[in-house]
């Protein structure tokens, strides 16, 4: 028996006041792969991440999380699977009156009871881990450029060290070098710690290297899922706009 | 998921077993089990690794720092068994690890350093504020040049908010503050048989100070802390720095409206704390004194008059001016982080508050040299 997809959706609808974002989303993600999620504006990729960390309950369908209805669970066995995936926000979310250190191990303090010490050892190993100067732990988000912000808000969804990483457009807004540089994070991160990615971006430079496998989203289904190679030369009309303009 | 993790020393063999899911959530538990290990000295004491099924980073680091706190103890101890994966994930621990003991906060600086940087500060504070005063008032004389600078509709919003959604808290504190005036006065006028210099007593102390007072601190914990927030949450969405951007001076857009709005304002809120406040003197004085409202309003008008009704109402501009400028100037004084929209709220709620009571003392002391 082959083991159960790690994510499973299907037949998720969504409709957000009069609008159907979805009509019928089916995607299913297995353990070790790196998904991207990509789609035209407002063809709802945002919505779906949303409806995958529970912070949106989908108009109909179902989710499921290491091969279990999400939406069926109770509160109690839910607060236990969100210990199982880190987020790293589109806009980092550090919270803003913490220094870097206790952002990280703000998940720690919240969820174990490790010693203090034990605690610091192992937000600095994350914080090295994602390519943070060690003298960055104490200072404040605000001090920090754009890229290390995101480097910072890392480190902190793998705090738990989760099985799966969701990421929103994690290089938005960065330079190209940065970019790259945290495509390269992404790719060491699920070499390394064999996490399951899933990420949305428009960045076409991550989505050539950074995912195993590419969904896009359109009409209110995903449309395709697999590799960049072959989804630059898929027929569909809507793929073909998006990867090679309007001819 | 939830499975326990566990390792036993096994004497015989001269081993540690190791079980089930090594994660995040049971490495605390794995710690005590560590501690209690009773482990040989003198000895190399293997690790058997293989019965892990799950391993994650927490409990890598955690092995790897049990591994060396043995091996100072004189215990070494081999780790054997571990999958390919879970020594890869060892491998990068170990050279990933950084003790806390290396990064140190920056220390803190001596106690005069920081006197010093603390008084720069408050001078700035102080030339900041100075430079907001001028530049409204620079403002407010170009608004002339065209009426519509003034901004109408924000000044009526503003005096909405500021001043007619007050007006209920503000009849209702004035009214008690009447009551218990009147009550504490009455015990003693009561005991001289003085009942009827009641409206004398609290009149004066209603007009000259408790009415411009009460009407100062509710519009200080409303208005003030308002005027903070919002413009502080522009500051953070760099509202203000679009607004500098397109030539338009945040001082007249925002600040002059809330100015002007609460300066109308103000001596309308005032005059209404004192009806009120008179409501409930004369209430009190009625039910405890016996003196009837008509007596009580004869003896106000005779005897306190209008002159110090007007003394108290004089107040109101210099109130005003205090507290929109320093709800505004704490708003701008807001800095990138969620912390700092509540700290400048709570400072610009204490530092009106401390205002107005210097400018109250400063008013006794002008209206006593004038003799009035």
């Amino acid at each position: 028996m082959t083991t159960p997809p790690i994510i499973e959706v299907t037949g998720l609808k969504n409709q957000l006041g009069d609008f159907w974002v979805h009509t019928n989303v089916n995607l299913s993600i297995n353990q070790g792969d790196v998904v991207a999620i990509i789609g035209g504006s407002g063809s709802g990729k945002t919505t779906l991440l949303k409806s995958l960390l529970m912070l949106l309950k989908p108009t109909d369908g179902c989710v499921k999380l290491f091969d279990e209805d999400i939406y069926a669970l109770s509160p109690k066995a839910l607060r236990q699977l969100r210990k199982r995936f880190g987020v790293l926000f589109q806009h980092s979310a550090l919270f803003s009156s913490l220094n870097v250190l206790e952002n990280v191990m703000f998940p720690m303090r919240e969820f174990t009871h490790l010693p203090e010490h034990f605690m610091k050892e192992l937000a600095l190993l994350k914080i090295n881990l994602v390519g943070l100067p060690a003298h960055a732990a104490y200072q404040y988000p605000s001090e920090l450029s754009g890229g290390m912000q995101r480097r910072a808000a890392a480190a902190r969804a793998i705090a738990m060290d989760p099985d799966i990483l969701f990421l929103d457009e994690p290089t938005t807004g960065l330079d190209p070098r940065s970019a790259r540089r945290f495509d390269e994070l992404i790719i060491f991160l699920h070499q390394t710690l064999k996490l399951t990615i899933v990420l949305i971006s428009h960045d076409l430079e991550s989505l050539k290297t950074v995912p195993t496998k590419i969904a896009f989203i359109g009409e209110g289904e995903v449309l395709a899922c697999e590799p960049y190679e072959t989804l630059i030369n898929n027929p569909h009309p809507m793929i073909k706009e998006y990867f090679h303009g309007g001819d | 998921m939830s499975k326990a993790a566990n390792c036993v020393f096994n004497p015989e063999k001269n081993t540690i077993d190791c079980h089930g899911t090594w994660s995040i959530l049971n490495t605390q538990a794995l710690f005590s089990q560590f501690k209690n290990l009773n482990l040989p000295q003198e000895k190399v004491v293997t690790l058997n690794g293989q019965q892990i099924d799950y391993l994650d980073s927490a409990a890598a680091l955690m092995l790897i720092d049990q591994v060396s706190h043995y091996e100072k103890k004189g215990i070494p101890i081999k780790l054997t068994g571990f999958s390919a994966n879970h020594k890869a994930l060892l491998n990068l621990v170990k050279s990933k690890k950084i003790s806390p003991q290396t990064v140190q906060m920056s220390p803190t600086p001596p106690l005069l350093y920081r006197v010093g940087v603390e008084s720069v500060n408050k001078l700035k504070q102080i030339d900041g504020f100075t430079k907001l005063l001028g530049e409204l008032f620079l403002t407010f004389l170009l608004a002339f040049r065209r009426v519509k600078r003034f901004q109408g509709a924000s000044i009526l919003a503003n005096i909405d908010t500021a001043g007619l959604k007050a007006l209920p808290i503000l009849a209702l504190l004035s009214f008690l503050i009447g009551v218990v005036l009147a009550y504490q006065m009455g015990i003693q006028l009561q005991t001289y048989g003085a009942n009827i210099f009641i409206a004398y007593l609290s009149g004066l102390a209603i007009f000259r100070e408790f009415a411009p007072l009460i009407t100062a601190i509710i519009v200080a914990g409303r208005t003030s802390s308002a005027f903070t927030a919002q413009i502080g949450s522009m500051q953070i969405n760099e509202e203000i720095d679009a607004l500098l951007t397109m030539g338009i001076s945040p001082v007249q857009r925002l600040v002059m409206p809330k100015v002007l709005g609460l300066l109308i304002v103000f001596p309308l809120l005032i005059f209404w704390a004192d009806i009120f406040s008179l409501m409930g003197a004369m209430f009190m004085s009625k039910w405890m004194l016996s003196v009837s409202y008509y007596d009580f309003l004869m003896r106000l008008k005779e005897s306190v008059g209008l002159k110090q009704l007007m003394l108290g109402i004089y107040k109101a501009p210099t109130f005003a001016i205090v507290i929109a400028l320093v709800g505004c100037f704490q708003g701008f004084r807001v800095e990138a982080n969620a912390d700092s929209i509540g700290s400048q709220t709570t400072k610009s709620v204490v530092q009106a508050l401390f205002l107005i009571i210097i400018v109250d003392a400063w008013y006794s002391i002008i209206y006593s040299w004038m003799n009035l």
